[in-house]
């Protein structure tokens, strides 16, 4: 066990020091994902995604969703929400999400949808720089003459594409939050969990195919259309799991979170089997 | 070998004719239904293609999971022949379902579970057509393409459950008259022919192309190539 771990370590302080002197892939993933927030944010007005702004503006629905508390509360929500309108961000923050659900019915979350863009192509790109490492020099032939285990490398090369992904999201969620004033104070632990819980399937997925198609020419797009079909069920599962969250309050659980542990479990295993069947210098 | 042929003949001739009598029973012998009216006579065709579908959709797993405990190219005919089918008996279950949904809700689309789970098994499988003609060398292909067939396949009952979250309006079951149930079960039998016939042709076509496009000195290029790169 000791052993295991000592390979994994090895493996991924490899590719993680390779990628801490070159800065090949980590530049141009926050880059890229900061450029699709950027684009989106120029389509989107901000009462299209359903949170920070749209909170504040849907005054009627907020003082509805408080009927149920005393009259000095709802006066405080009716007067948060009108200054929401000349857009005071801490009026933006006093019409909590909640708010935006009562009013909104069709209007979604779109916080989830707009970062699963840009974890969607941003990982793309890590896992492509992860394994076009390996092609350079032969390196994938001595990594598959090293006396580990073809699993080990699996597991090592997604924990150090999990390192990197984890480094976009740190830069590309907190920008989407200032950008489009997205509300995550209701949940923000559920929000990171189930998050991190998608992005460890779709990395596993990621891994096993990246080394699938390491070898052939075409992969620019290839990866791309590999994984993004294979991903919708987490895309799906987690939008809907944060937009009831954040719009209608409800905690995440039942059948959303089973399906993202469910792809997580299977695809970790299968991938974890797959992966040395398509390992070729 | 001229038995083959007269063989492969007499199931087409067989297949057409009963879709021929199933087509003649949808019209003639059943009912009109009461609330949808004649179109709801789409159902007849649009069940058996979506059960023919998940059929179609299992063969190309169980061939991916052979060509990688095997290698045989074999099962990666058997799978190419197989993914094809898949995407055709969808985008039938696809274009039938939509010509419903504009008769019984006035509407072409609309991001229902069902549908939205048809689209993406549709997505899915077409995805798998193009790394078939994205992927150069044969052997490399092969195992993209077995590793895609499975892990895709394991992928639909997720994207099913997870379209589930969405709100419905597709029906989940139609009280069936008995003439109406007879019909259905017996317009099985020509789609589920449709399906094998064009499964052992698409097999047949993939083994004699690759017969000829001389394998071994294309592998050996493929991976010479690689090697290089």
């Amino acid at each position: 066990m000791r052993r295991l771990l000592g390979q994994i370590v090895t493996l991924t302080g490899k590719d993680l020091r390779i990628e801490a002197r070159t800065r090949q892939a980590i530049g141009l993933v926050v880059v890229l994902g900061l450029l699709i927030v950027v684009v989106l944010g120029l389509g989107l007005s901000p009462e299209q995604m359903g949170g920070g702004m749209g909170g504040g503006i849907s005054g009627g629905g907020e003082a509805k969703g408080d009927t149920l508390t005393p009259a000095l509360s709802l006066k405080e929500g009716e007067g948060a929400a009108t200054s929401g309108g000349v857009a005071s961000e801490d009026a933006a923050s006093g019409g909590i999400s909640g708010g935006g659900g009562d009013s909104g019915g069709g209007g979604g979350f779109a916080a989830t949808a707009i970062l699963w863009v840009a974890y969607l192509f941003g990982g793309v790109l890590v896992f492509e720089k992860t394994m076009a490492v390996e092609r350079d020099d032969g390196a994938l032939a001595g990594l598959l003459l090293a006396p580990v285990d073809r699993g080990v490398i699996f597991l090592a090369k997604l924990l150090s594409n999990l390192v990197l992904i984890a480094g976009l999201a740190a830069v590309v969620t907190p920008a989407a939050v200032l950008f489009f004033r997205f509300d995550l104070s209701a949940a923000p632990g559920s929000f990171v969990l189930v998050m991190a819980l998608s992005i460890l399937g779709f990395a596993a997925v990621g891994t096993l195919f990246s080394a699938a198609v390491s070898s052939t020419r075409l992969q620019g797009g290839l990866l791309a259309v590999l994984l993004f079909p294979i991903s919708l069920p987490l895309v799906i599962a987690s939008t809907q799991l944060l937009a009831r969250l954040f719009r209608d309050g409800q905690a995440i659980g039942g059948l959303g979170l089973g399906i993202i542990l469910a792809f997580d479990a299977m695809f970790l295993v299968v991938s974890w089997i797959v992966f040395e069947l398509v390992l070729e210098p | 070998m001229s038995t083959h042929a007269g063989l492969i003949r007499l199931y087409w001739a067989l297949t057409a004719a009963t879709f021929a009598a199933t087509t003649a029973m949808v019209f003639l012998y059943t009912p009109v239904e009461a609330t949808m009216g004649p179109v709801q006579k789409i159902f007849y065709i649009h069940l058996p293609c979506a059960i023919n579908t998940f059929v179609a959709c299992l063969v190309v797993f169980a061939a991916s999971v052979a060509y990688l405990a095997t290698r045989q190219s074999y099962w990666d005919d058997l799978a190419y022949a197989a993914a094809k089918l898949a995407v055709l008996f969808c985008a039938v279950v696809l274009l039938t379902g939509m010509l419903w949904a504009r008769s019984a809700w006035g509407i072409w689309w609309t991001w229902s579970p069902r549908l939205t789970f048809s689209l993406l098994l549709w997505l899915l499988y077409v995805v798998y057509l193009v790394i078939r003609s994205a992927v150069e060398s044969p052997s490399r292909r092969a195992v993209v393409c077995a590793v895609y067939g499975l892990i895709a396949f394991l992928d639909v009952p997720l994207i099913h459950l997870s379209t589930r979250l969405m709100p419905d309006i597709h029906p989940g079951s139609i009280h069936l008259d008995p003439t109406m149930k007879l019909t259905l079960g017996l317009f099985f039998v020509p789609v589920t022919m449709l399906n094998i016939g064009l499964l052992m042709a698409g097999l047949a076509i993939n083994r004699k192309r690759r017969a000829l496009t001389w394998t071994d000195e294309e592998d050996v290029e493929g991976q010479l190539k690689e090697s290089v790169a």
